[in-house]
């Protein structure tokens, strides 16, 4: 006989049982402890609807154990109760009720300052739920996609009949439920035409039937993501069929949740299928047809029941052998840890019945969440089945001031009359300050008494209106929420573990990681300026642009010309939107016959290849792009001795007449094919060398080696801002913003106005008409320090601008900076003070041009 | 919200592998170059239309090409892909 585990002990399982019902035939009778005053719950529905039967099973919290089938070794434990959830401290909470009224966190919990942060801790573990478990690492469950042209939610008999319905159509139909089909059906007629259903569901091709797998809501398109044990399916249908059936209605009267008191289908299952006890003395209240089939059910079981109350014309259809009280209704259940009697109304006046179990058949409200999540997002669904055909929310309201509305967040009827008294006179107010209808069963036992308690007290139609469902109609696991979400959340260069070998410290750029720094920042500079050095610059944007139309594709998107670049040669263009501010900025090199290379910021590299389809297309220009970003790496090799080493590692000419400031060159490095730039970012001379990315190791290894004697250390980009700083080199994205126009930035001069067209260029002709308010300056600051990045900048108490980049120049013996000035009178201020937070103030005055190497002599070496 | 977009390329895919660039101007994208107000228009003004519209989609994660088609927003139809 197989077992599982339960807080320790083995508990018998039996095929075909559920946790709770393997639980309840070994003598548990306190399922859980309720969230707010830990009262004593059992099986009360039985069906999945309820909070009670919630336990912790293989670690995972909130299990509805009397839906989840029992396997042998499954671990279980209750997740509330202590010492035990059988003797529960805290259930003294119940007694301390007047002190815990509705809403008392927000009535307790604001004075003084500071006390809530306090209680929090406390309070969330004594109103938790059960723990994450953190040591348990997450599954990791696919994510499938299906497009069928039906998808019905619910295995029922009415499920069942339309997906055979759709099938026959001619449609695919995708058909899932919660639970295996027919598993949740005691013995009877119902049972065997499922079963019939089933088969011919399983028999049928076009049908793909999911079981033991949820639907957790209705998105627009329609969506319905269904979660199952191994994978997330996102169904994407032409319709959907809302068959979730209806669960037995909740009643509220004192004492209602006491153990011992059922729903009538879940004790009709527990009985008749899972052979459970229910008691030896029971009491059943029957108020519809489906109920007396479950009192049948129940009886036929062998249970014993004492008594049976129900409206005359049913009370005259209970088969005999059993006491009927005609007209009669509950309106209490007495007992403190289980029933031991009911009260009862009836024409001879009130009686008590001693008992030990009372089973309620009081009608059917539907599991109408998913209908109301679609009808709250205009989202068109079919309903099918009980789903359809149960009543509609009519409850009188709770009147039992003790009865519990909403047995998840433990709200009573009197706590919904003290939110009315305070002034939450609605459905979506109740619910937001009392939070019935909020918990794991989101409204499936309470939403019809809310509907009802405000219809009872208010004539607006808004006051009773259904609450808004949302997803998750059921509690979701995050590992279901991010199933497939398999990508690197971070992108690395072919070089990165050479970065972490050298003890690189990685930082963000975009959705990449680079180096910020191997060790001593002023190192790494100095190697730049004084010696050689390397830097990877593989996340530079990369594309090969060729075809007939390249020369005219490429003249039309930039504002400089570059149609006319001669084979060898690059030229630094400005990319502008449309409505002439700069978004990016690159390089664009001509191989000749080979077309074009081009180079752009890091950040946007798939932005930018949209973009230059775009316009290739919009122009019908015949010219093939290819995004080369992911495919090469380059290394920028930079410094005054930066031939020097080339020289040792190629054959190829690297002089000045081979390949000038500006130049483009196929170069063979180290036996490695490159294409070279003679780019001047870092205002050094420096050669860009982008190759196969699968040879950047073996690139990067030869120039350190061959550095080696010329005391050569890579640089990261902390070395690199700075670097770039003292040549007053814009990083667009960074002193950049959607509103910086090129003449904002002072960047006039890579603007051609005679080009009779380009991107941006009436947007430019409109802006050249407004003078404008701010533009990007060059700031130098005397003495030992910057001011920081970010500082604002003051004239007399006048906020005038900001700083976007600042430095000290260690060339220069100065802080260095670029900030954003606004126009103040006819001009804009030329000596600002500069305020940091640091309690100083630094004054700066406007310069021109780069701080270091103006003439940019050393670049073009 | 799930989308299907009929990619001219790839078939029926979902709208996540798409990036929609928003309403085409009338005439497309680049009627007019030079005509400061046509191009004004095309820039800054949108029509928001509660109803059809013309989009551009780039299918991102898959062919890496551009369509225009023709959406209904209200119900997310879609029709005369090109």
């Amino acid at each position: 006989m197989t077992s599982l585990d339960f807080e320790g002990r083995p508990v018998a399982i039996e095929v075909g049982d559920t946790i709770a019902a393997a639980l309840y035939r070994s003598g548990v009778r306190v399922f859980s402890r309720s969230f707010k005053y830990h009262r004593p719950r059992a099986l009360y529905c039985g069906t999945g609807d309820c909070p009670n039967c919630s336990m912790t099973v293989d670690g995972e919290a909130g299990v509805r154990t009397c839906v989840t089938p029992a396997a042998a070794g499954q671990r279980v434990h209750r997740s509330t109760g202590w010492p035990s959830a059988e003797w529960d401290v805290l259930g003294a909470l119940w007694w301390l009720r007047p002190l815990l009224p509705v809403g008392f966190y927000y009535k307790s919990m604001h004075r003084p300052a500071g006390l809530w942060a306090i209680a929090e801790r406390p309070i969330r573990k004594l109103a938790g739920r059960g723990a994450v478990p953190l040591d348990q690492p997450p599954g990791r469950p696919e994510r499938r996609y299906h497009h069928p042209g039906v998808c019905v939610v619910g295995a029922g008999l009415a499920g069942l009949e339309a997906a055979l319905a759709a099938a026959e159509q001619g449609e695919r139909v995708v058909l899932c439920d919660e639970g295996s089909v027919g598993a949740m059906l005691p013995p009877g007629p119902l049972a065997t035409r499922v079963a019939a259903r089933a088969r011919e569901v399983r028999g049928t091709p076009g049908i793909l039937l999911l079981e033991r797998a949820t639907a957790i809501g209705v998105y627009e398109g329609p969506l319905v993501p269904i979660v199952a044990a191994d994978a997330l399916h996102l169904v994407l249908p032409e319709r959907v069929i809302v068959a979730t059936g209806a669960a037995e209605r909740h009643a509220v009267f004192e004492g209602n949740d006491l153990p011992g008191v059922w729903l009538a289908r879940g004790a009709a299952l527990a009985a008749a299928r899972f052979g459970l006890a229910l008691g030896r003395a029971v009491v059943v209240a029957v108020e519809t047809e489906a109920g007396l089939d479950n009192l049948d059910t129940i009886r036929q079981a062998g249970v014993s029941v004492r008594a049976v109350l129900a409206p005359a014309p049913l009370a005259a259809r209970v088969a005999p052998g059993v006491p009927v009280l005609p007209d009669s209704r509950v309106v209490m259940a007495e007992g403190r840890s289980r029933v031991r009697a009911v009260i009862v109304d009836g024409p001879g006046g009130r009686q008590r019945i001693p008992c030990d179990a009372l089973v309620l058949a009081l009608g059917l409200v539907p599991r109408d969440n998913l209908a109301r999540q679609a009808r709250a997002a205009s989202i068109a669904v079919d309903w099918a089945g009980e789903v359809a055909s149960a009543g509609a929310a009519s409850e009188a309201g709770p009147s039992a001031p003790r009865g519990f509305a909403c047995l998840c967040e433990d709200v009573t009827a009197a706590d919904l009359d003290l939110a009315w008294a305070e002034g939450y006179r609605g459905t979506e107010l109740l619910k937001r300050y009392s939070t019935a209808t909020m918990g794991p069963c989101q409204g499936a036992m309470c939403h019809a008494h809310l509907r009802g308690f405000a219809a009872a007290r208010s004539v607006e139609p808004m006051a009773s209106e259904a609450t808004t469902a949302r997803p998750p109609a059921r509690p979701v696991r995050l590992e279901d929420v991010a199933a497939g979400a398999r990508y690197p959340l971070e992108w690395h260069t072919a070089l990165h573990d050479r970065h972490l070998e050298m003890g690189g410290i990685m930082e963000w750029a975009g959705i990449w990681k680079r180096v910020e720094r191997y060790g001593d920042v002023l190192e790494e500079y100095r190697a730049v300026r004084e010696r050689v050095s390397i830097m990877d610059v593989s996340t530079l944007g990369k594309y090969r642009i060729a075809g007939r139309d390249a020369p005219a594709f490429l003249e039309r998107l930039s504002p400089c010309h570059v149609g006319d670049l001669k084979p060898g040669r690059s030229r630094y263009a400005l990319l502008l939107n449309e409505a002439g501010y700069v978004f990016d900025d690159g390089l664009v090199g001509s191989l000749g016959d080979e077309g074009y290379y081009c180079t752009f910021t890091s950040g946007g590299a798939d932005v930018m290849e949209s973009w230059l389809r775009d316009w290739a297309e919009a122009w019908g220009h015949s010219v093939r792009i290819v995004n080369q970003t992911y495919t090469l790496g380059a290394i920028n090799v930079a410094g005054p001795r930066a031939r020097d080493l080339l020289g040792k590692l190629t054959t190829d000419p690297v002089d000045p007449t081979a390949i000038p400031y500006g130049g483009i060159r196929r170069l063979t490095v180290g036996g490695v094919p490159c294409t070279a730039l003679r780019a001047g970012f870092v205002g050094e001379l420096s050669f860009e060398l982008h190759h196969p990315r699968l040879e950047s190791v073996r690139l990067w290894d030869a120039l350190l080696t061959a550095g080696a004697e010329l005391g050569i250390r890579p640089h990261g980009l902390e070395a690199l801002r700075l670097l770039r700083l003292e040549k007053g080199h814009i990083i667009v994205g960074q002193d950049t913003d959607f509103d910086s126009s090129p003449a904002k930035l002072g960047l006039e001069w890579a603007v051609r106005m005679s080009k009779p067209d380009f991107v941006g260029r009436s947007g430019l002709t409109r802006l050249a008409t407004i003078a404008p308010n701010r533009v990007l300056r060059a700031f130098t600051f005397p003495g030992p320090v910057a001011p920081r990045e970010g500082a604002q900048l003051m004239v007399g108490g006048e906020r005038v601008g900001y700083l976007t980049s600042s430095r000290f120049s260690p060339a220069l013996g100065y802080g260095i900076a670029l900030g954003w000035v606004y126009r103040s009178g006819a001009g804009f201020p030329s000596t600002v003070g500069a305020v940091d937070g640091t309690g100083s103030i630094l004054v700066g005055t406007v310069t021109t041009g780069p701080f270091f190497d103006p003439e940019g002599v050393r670049l073009r070496a | 919200m799930a989308l299907i977009i009929p990619c001219p390329q790839c078939g029926p895919r979902p709208y996540t592998e798409f990036w929609c660039s928003g309403e085409l101007p009338d005439g497309g994208h680049s009627a007019n170059p030079g005509d400061l107000e046509a191009d004004y228009a095309r820039v800054w003004l949108r029509r928001n239309v509660a109803g059809e519209q013309r989009e551009r989609w780039y299918h991102h994660a898959g062919c890496r090409r551009w369509c225009s088609l023709t959406r209904n927003t209200l119900t997310n139809a879609i029709h005369d892909v090109a």
